[in-house]
């Protein structure tokens, strides 16, 4: 009777012995899988704000040093013509002299180049009031994503910087060199340059506007040879976008455009 | 780590190469998971469209 008590009794201390190291086990294991994978989510958050901010920044700023390059050399073959223009009706006239209403009024008459090939640099922007661009940024043509991924480019469907029209540059604002961060600070009147094969074209800031992506009214023609720099808005999100308007104040064509 | 290298098919030099080219490409497609996510939602360019 004793023995049968004392082994039965020594049986139910195993037992209550081992429930509770095998919860422990079931923690220590569960407590290893949250810790490995908060580390593993870790790593993938700093993975991806390292390669946002920092290895896409450093690729387009190694990218742009080649493109200004690349410009320059552009600057230097890309084929230049020389047509008459007529202000009045805000559009290039391809030598037609009938439209020109008096024949005695001197035809004034406007530089064009070439349209650059999708990917191509073919202009140089400089903002004096940003540090960051004060010594220009290589404008590409096209607004896709691998086109982008040199920081700034020109929407095809519109005119070259210089020329009649509104001419389009969309850029980054915090990734790949992010060459349009403090766009907001630009007030009118801040001058923005760009440099393309006809000479530099000389813009004055006129307006800054918050719209969203598909205020498509932004790059409407707006008379005269405007340009218009679009980028993300706020810092960090594509929810919006930051505008500025500008317009041509001097420039090899300026003449000609703003009747002076 | 360990354990999955020696999961790998073929001998111990065999396995060592299979495994870096699983990190290697792991890694080359994080990147581009990184790069549409980004583009797609932090900054698309400031693109009108």
């Amino acid at each position: 009777m004793i023995d049968e008590s004392t082994d039965s009794t020594k049986a139910a201390t195993a037992a209550e012995l081992s429930t509770p190291g095998r919860r422990g086990t079931r923690l220590k294991k569960f407590v290893r899988t949250a810790g490995w994978t908060s580390i593993g989510l870790g790593l993938f958050v700093l993975g991806f704000v390292g390669q946002q901010l920092f290895v896409t920044t450093y690729f387009a700023q190694q990218a742009n040093v080649g493109l200004t390059a690349d410009a320059q050399t552009y600057f230097e073959e890309v084929e230049i013509t020389e047509v008459p223009y007529v202000p009045t009706l805000g559009s290039l006239v391809s030598g037609d002299p009938e439209i020109i209403t008096s024949p005695d009024a001197p035809i004034p008459t406007i530089l064009l180049e070439a349209k650059p090939e999708i990917g191509d640099a073919f202009a140089i922007i400089r903002i004096p009031s940003i540090e960051r661009l004060a010594q220009g940024w290589a404008v590409v043509e096209g607004v896709s994503r691998r086109t982008l991924r040199a920081g700034a480019g020109h929407m095809p469907s519109t005119p070259l910087p210089g020329q009649p029209g509104n001419s389009v540059i969309s850029g980054h604002r915090t990734t790949y060199g992010a060459p349009f961060h403090e766009l907001d600070t630009l007030v009118e009147g801040d001058i923005i340059e760009v440099e393309t094969a006809l000479g530099f074209h000389t813009y004055s800031v006129t307006g800054i506007e918050i719209v969203t992506p598909r205020d498509l009214w932004v790059i409407e023609d707006r008379g005269g040879a405007t340009l218009t720099l679009t980028t993300c808005h706020p810092k960090f999100s594509a929810r919006q976008r930051l505008v500025v308007f500008a317009e041509l104040i001097d420039g090899p064509n300026a003449e000609a455009i703003l009747g002076i | 780590m360990k354990r999955l290298i020696l999961r790998l098919p073929g001998p111990m030099p065999v396995k060592i190469i299979l495994f870096a080219a699983i990190v290697i490409v792991a890694v080359v497609a994080l990147f581009f998971f990184y790069d549409w996510f980004g583009t797609s939602l932090l900054d698309t360019g400031g693109t009108i469209s």
